[in-house]
């Protein structure tokens, strides 16, 4: 394991052997990395190096804490306020807010726009990130015309703050096997078919989320966590 | 605690700020968080690079002067090894609380106020370090540092790393350097008496502990450490205590 997915620190030279190389393909740099013309491939981060020889790319694994947008995320943003054509949301925590505009969302024109509150959560992609300029998310794409899943969050529920690293692995097709979260499953599973939907519920489902994320727990660390929850429950 | 104690740190000690690192050597601990890009005050606010905003609060008592002047220092040295210019008009903020210096047994110190020296700037240099590695802010190389002093003893000039308070009371010359992960000079402040020639002399002592080049493998380290009593390996040092960080983050993999 160490040998394919060697750390590095920023700064650190990358042993050109590592670099994948591939006939047809450019090469894709990901996070973490920095191209310095004309060759220089430097991390700028600390973190597992990894490569993808099939698609020519190379990217720095690591965990953080501060979302910093990069087109095409899919996030969850906090609407703050509203202004004639766009809605202020915000991404994280003490950033400049992004703007959302009104007519992005699913079969919205002049007249008919959704009224979202200040507070109000909606599910939305970046479109626009950019060092020099305020991020733009959206609840449409823009090929389609359709939501495809993105828009504003209803329902009872609650945001909790994870790491960004956990947030990766919860976003994983197949979070359980791949991104070794189990909890969902697991408290889906106690009671032989899911919890009832009550605001209780919703923050124990939270708690667990940050817990697993906090003490980085692993499946059997998971399992005990869900007894506890659930046995404070009752 | 004794001078030549081996460096320890801990990442992420801090659940609410996006990076913080705890890091003990040589008497002193100090405790570092790291905040950021944010949104920047717009007094602070750079139309084309990040502000780093450095604080260094004292182990007892509010700062002053002292710690103004480290700050000053620090934030220059700190700008030049984050990519500031990946964020502009944002602020990252590094606060760095000092908890335990070393005490000088020569002197009876009535403590009031916990007052800073030079011999703490590795310490919090290599804290500020840690914590930006543990916030994942990105940068342009690592940083080591480390203190020297140059005493005048029986007629002979001595030369100690990571200086006690008894020698930086005895010493002619304290100096502290600090250098990149590319062996670059990064810092170099001296206060004392020195010729050019002795500060020669604390350059290549610094520079043998900063910029030790990494061993290829774990087996030859085990034997360099052995037989190289010249002060701890610093960059070897950063190195695991970052490594350390990703693995328990990544463990999942």
């Amino acid at each position: 394991m160490a040998t394919d997915r060697p750390l590095v620190l920023p700064g650190e030279t990358i042993d050109p052997s590592l670099i994948p190389s591939h006939p047809k393909h450019p090469l894709r740099l990901g996070p973490g990395l920095r191209h310095i013309p004309p060759s220089d491939i430097v991390p700028t981060v600390a973190g597992q190096l990894i490569t993808n020889p099939v698609k020519n790319s190379m990217w720095v694994e690591y965990n953080s804490q501060r979302y910093i947008p990069s087109v095409g995320d899919i996030v969850l943003a906090q609407i703050l306020r509203s202004t004639t054509d766009f809605y202020l949301c915000t991404l994280s925590q003490h950033t400049a807010p992004a703007t959302l505009p009104h007519l992005a969302f699913e079969s919205a024109t002049k007249k008919t726009r959704p009224n979202l509150a200040p507070g109000q959560l909606v599910y939305a992609r970046v479109t626009l990130a950019n060092k020099h300029m305020d991020p733009e998310v959206e609840c449409v794409s823009a090929a389609t015309g359709k939501a495809e899943g993105l828009g504003p969050i209803t329902g009872p529920g609650c945001a909790f703050d994870v790491s960004l690293g956990f947030a990766r692995r919860l976003l994983m097709a197949r979070s359980a096997e791949d991104g070794g979260v189990g909890v969902l499953e697991m408290l889906g599973g106690e009671e032989g078919g899911g919890l009832a939907e009550s605001a209780r519920t919703v923050v124990v489902v939270g708690r667990a989320l940050q817990e697993t994320d906090r003490a980085g727990l692993g499946m059997e660390g998971q399992r005990r966590l869900v007894k506890k929850l659930v046995r404070e429950m009752r | 605690m004794t001078a030549t104690s081996a460096p320890e740190a801990a990442l992420g000690v801090l659940p609410r700020a996006d990076g913080s690192a705890k890091y003990s050597h040589a008497g002193y601990t100090v405790t570092a968080s790291v905040n950021g890009p944010i949104e920047a005050q717009r007094r602070d606010e750079h139309a084309y690079e990040a502000h780093v905003d450095v604080i260094v609060r004292p182990a007892a008592g509010v700062g002053g002067t002292r710690e103004r002047h480290l700050e000053s220092i620090l934030q220059s040295s700190l700008s030049q090894i984050i990519l500031v210019k990946n964020f502009p008009r944002s602020l990252i903020q590094i606060v760095l609380q000092v908890e335990d210096s070393p005490e000088n047994d020569y002197v009876n110190t009535k403590l009031v106020q916990a007052s800073l020296n030079f011999a703490i700037m590795p310490a919090l240099m290599q804290t500020a370090v840690l914590a930006l590695l543990s916030a994942g802010v990105p940068m342009r190389a690592t940083a080591t540092a480390t203190a020297v002093t140059i005493a005048q003893q029986d007629g002979a000039k001595r030369i100690t790393v990571d200086p006690t308070p008894r020698d930086i009371e005895t010493a002619r010359s304290v100096h502290v350097l600090a250098f990149t992960s590319h062996d670059e000079l990064l810092l170099a402040e001296s206060e004392g008496d020195f010729t050019v020639k002795e500060w020669d002399d604390v350059y290549e002592t610094a520079k043998a502990i900063c910029c030790r080049s990494a061993p290829a493998k774990e087996g030859v380290a085990m034997v360099l450490d052995d037989e190289d009593a010249s002060g701890p390996d610093m960059r070897q040092f950063l190195r695991s205590a970052a490594g350390a960080k990703v693995a328990a983050d990544l463990h999942w993999k």
